[in-house]
């Protein structure tokens, strides 16, 4: 414990100087910014804003990334409540009674209670990745090769249950992003793979590049194909302020979608996008009233947006401590490390204990900024909201185009990107989910390292991976969560958690 | 035997074509054994796995119903990718100043809602801001104003 509070006390004291702290407040602000327009998820937003942070020292590029990815997440909220677009998957619970509520007049209260909520939950998910952070990097440190490689196909088993649509499909999608991720030179001979002998491909596909043209263009693409029907909700903001009934009435939703959120955002497989849709069916159930929901219940805004918030960032914990992002965004995450030098797993806290506890410091600062900015900011928010479509995605594209550029500098990332906006694009057309691929994309290049090194530590033999406990143990969840999400029970029920009505 | 998922079956097909291209892309490198795995295996053996989980739903798609195929429109996709690659073109020959506009007039033409001069202004606009943002505050290495041989910004 008093190990804890010194590291605290580390983290604050970097993250209280006025360069961090203005870091954290540019990156929310911007985050927020870019996050506010419609269909632009987190993950676009980072990769459009990532060039911002080239300049800078790597403690306050990662504070200001961090910023950046919570400004996202709540501007998405702001974009639910008051057109009904959800920025991304888990943005799509807040619609259902958050837009409601905003019809209602109570546009202000949904957002503040948003932003309440999110603080709340911030400030506990902090406190969980300070506390579990030493414990899980010393477990860490006694993974071999086999235990990492195990623990990466359980990530992705969970990955494959947590997905949305036909698990068939999601695991197809998963092995075409590891199918991906062996595209390039490979590490130990040198030799060039799937590269079709065209000479750019050889360092690999970049993963700003994939993920922004899977998602963040073929995103910009599908919106094409609906003719503009926003209703910006403008007239009425209404009080900010939730009144006493508001609150007492938000309490205990908020704990419950904090625990939740929390829970699910440790999970590695991408727990975090769960949180919300769990949330909201807990809170459905526990209604004395279930009919409320769906017509502008406050607490089907409170309990998924805290949940929303305390995943997105325990999702951190999996890539601090393990170097596994648990998901697209944490895999931006260690895109974002890299180029600044920093190679995410165990090694962070120890070697650079200064930028570990930091970060997480600033995590908190982060979540109080929100909270100071984006309240009085409500009106100049919505204001950006009224842009048209028309306008909004040449600017999306602009800025995407420069961005894309600016991470290597390289004009042919760019026509990359719109080879994988089609791909993405096809991909909604068939019925897939880009999440898995871009998970499997990630963690592919990792598993097959660590595959290697398990094998030819055994001396090819493949029972090591059984033989060795923890390693054993691991696959056995994920044979166990496989197998689960086939039961006909627990089907209905996951297809349950993901139906938005 | 009667097609009850269209979209699966498309979605399963496109998933076997995948794994067939990537086997003959791995082709020529070298499987290795399991104490020293080579080049190939790991492509190979994913690119199996991929082709098998698109024949269970190639199958699936004559079992279980499912929707139809959506109808895939063509202006879209196609004025956003032709503003990226004008974008790649111009960017190092030309400088952002061209570019940036390019982009944003070339993609208005996906949406039949554009108008026209409000889009050249815009975009005009937009680029001034980048360019102020990226190239002055940022100090990004990024070309504004390029004329081969007379001038680089």
């Amino acid at each position: 414990m008093e190990g804890l509070v010194g590291n605290l006390t580390l983290g604050f004291a970097t993250a209280l100087s006025w360069q961090n702290l203005g870091l954290a407040f540019i990156g929310c602000l911007v985050g927020t910014l870019v996050g506010v327009l419609p269909g632009v998820g987190p993950i676009a937003t980072i990769t459009m804003l990532l060039p911002i942070t080239f300049g800078i020292d790597p403690v306050g590029a990662l504070i200001m990334l961090a910023g950046i990815y919570y400004g996202a997440q709540y501007g998405g909220s702001t974009t639910a409540i008051l057109v009904n677009i959800p920025g991304e998957a888990t943005a799509v619970v807040t619609t259902l009674d958050g837009h409601q509520m905003a019809r209602q007049g109570r546009a202000g209260v949904a957002l503040g209670i948003a932003a309440l909520g999110s603080f709340f939950a911030g400030c506990v998910a902090t406190l969980v990745i300070a506390g579990l952070a030493q414990p899980l990097t010393r477990l860490a440190l006694l993974f071999g090769p086999a235990e990492y490689f195990s623990l990466m196909v359980m990530g992705l088993a969970f990955a494959v249950v947590l997905a949305r649509g036909p698990i068939l499909k999601a695991i197809g999608m998963i092995l075409v992003g590891v199918l991906l991720s062996t595209v390039g030179t490979d590490l130990d001979t040198g030799e060039e793979r799937l590269t079709f002998g065209y000479g750019p491909l050889a360092d690999g596909i970049d993963f700003a590049v994939l993920a922004m043209g899977i998602f963040g263009f073929a995103e910009v693409i599908r919106n094409l194909d609906y003719q503009e029907t926003r209703s910006v909700v403008v007239r009425a903001i209404g009080r900010i302020l939730p009144s006493l009934a508001d609150l007492a009435r938000s309490a205990a939703p908020i704990l419950r979608g904090t625990l939740v959120g929390a829970t699910l955002g440790i999970l590695p497989g991408n727990g975090a996008v769960l949180g919300p849709f769990a949330s909201y069916t807990l809170e459905k159930r526990l209604a004395r009233d279930p009919s409320r929901f769906g017509r502008g219940a406050i607490e089907g805004v409170a309990g998924p947006e805290s949940a929303n918030n305390a995943g997105a960032q325990t999702s951190f914990i999996p890539l601090l401590t393990l170097g596994i992002p648990p998901n697209a965004v944490m895999a931006l995450m260690v895109g974002a490390m890299t180029i600044h030098g920093i190679v995410p797993g165990p090694m962070v806290m120890t070697k650079n204990p200064t930028l570990f506890w930091g970060m997480i410091a600033s995590m908190w600062i982060g979540n109080l900024m929100l909270l100071v900015i984006n309240l009085p900011l409500i009106g100049l928010w919505v204001k950006f909201l009224t842009v048209p479509y028309r306008l909004m995605y040449p600017a999306i594209l602009v800025f995407s185009c420069i961005g894309i550029y600016s991470v290597r500098n390289a004009p042919e990332d760019v026509i990359f990107t719109a080879v994988f906006a089609i791909v993405g694009y096809a991909l909604i057309k068939l019925g897939f989910e880009a999440a898995p691929l871009l998970l499997g994309y990630v963690l592919g290049r990792l598993m097959e390292e660590n595959l290697r090194r398990a094998l030819s530590i055994a001396r090819g033999d493949l029972m090591t991976f059984v033989a060795r406990p923890v390693s054993a143990g691991l696959l056995a969840v994920a044979v166990i969560v496989l197998v689960a999400a086939v039961v006909p029970a627990v089907r209905k029920g996951r297809e349950e958690a993901f139906k938005e009505e | 035997m009667r097609v009850r998922n269209p979209q699966d079956l498309l979605a399963g097909l496109v998933l076997v074509g995948v794994a067939l291209v990537a086997l003959w892309a791995a082709g020529s490198l070298s499987q290795g054994r399991l104490g020293a795995v080579g080049p190939g295996m790991m492509p190979r053996a994913t690119a199996v796995l991929v082709g098998a989980v698109g024949a269970l739903v190639v199958l699936s798609a004559f079992v279980a119903p499912g929707p139809r195929l959506e109808r895939w429109s063509v202006r879209g996709p196609f004025f956003v990718c032709l503003a990226l690659v004008a974008f790649a073109v111009t960017i190092r020959w030309m400088g952002l100043l061209v570019a940036g506009p390019l982009v944003a007039v070339i993609s208005s033409a996906a949406s039949p809602e554009t108008r026209i001069k409000e889009i050249l202004v815009f975009g005009i606009a937009v680029t001034a801001f980048s360019i102020a943002l990226f190239k002055y505050l940022l100090n990004l290495p990024i070309p504004v104003l390029v004329i081969p041989g007379v001038i680089v910004l």
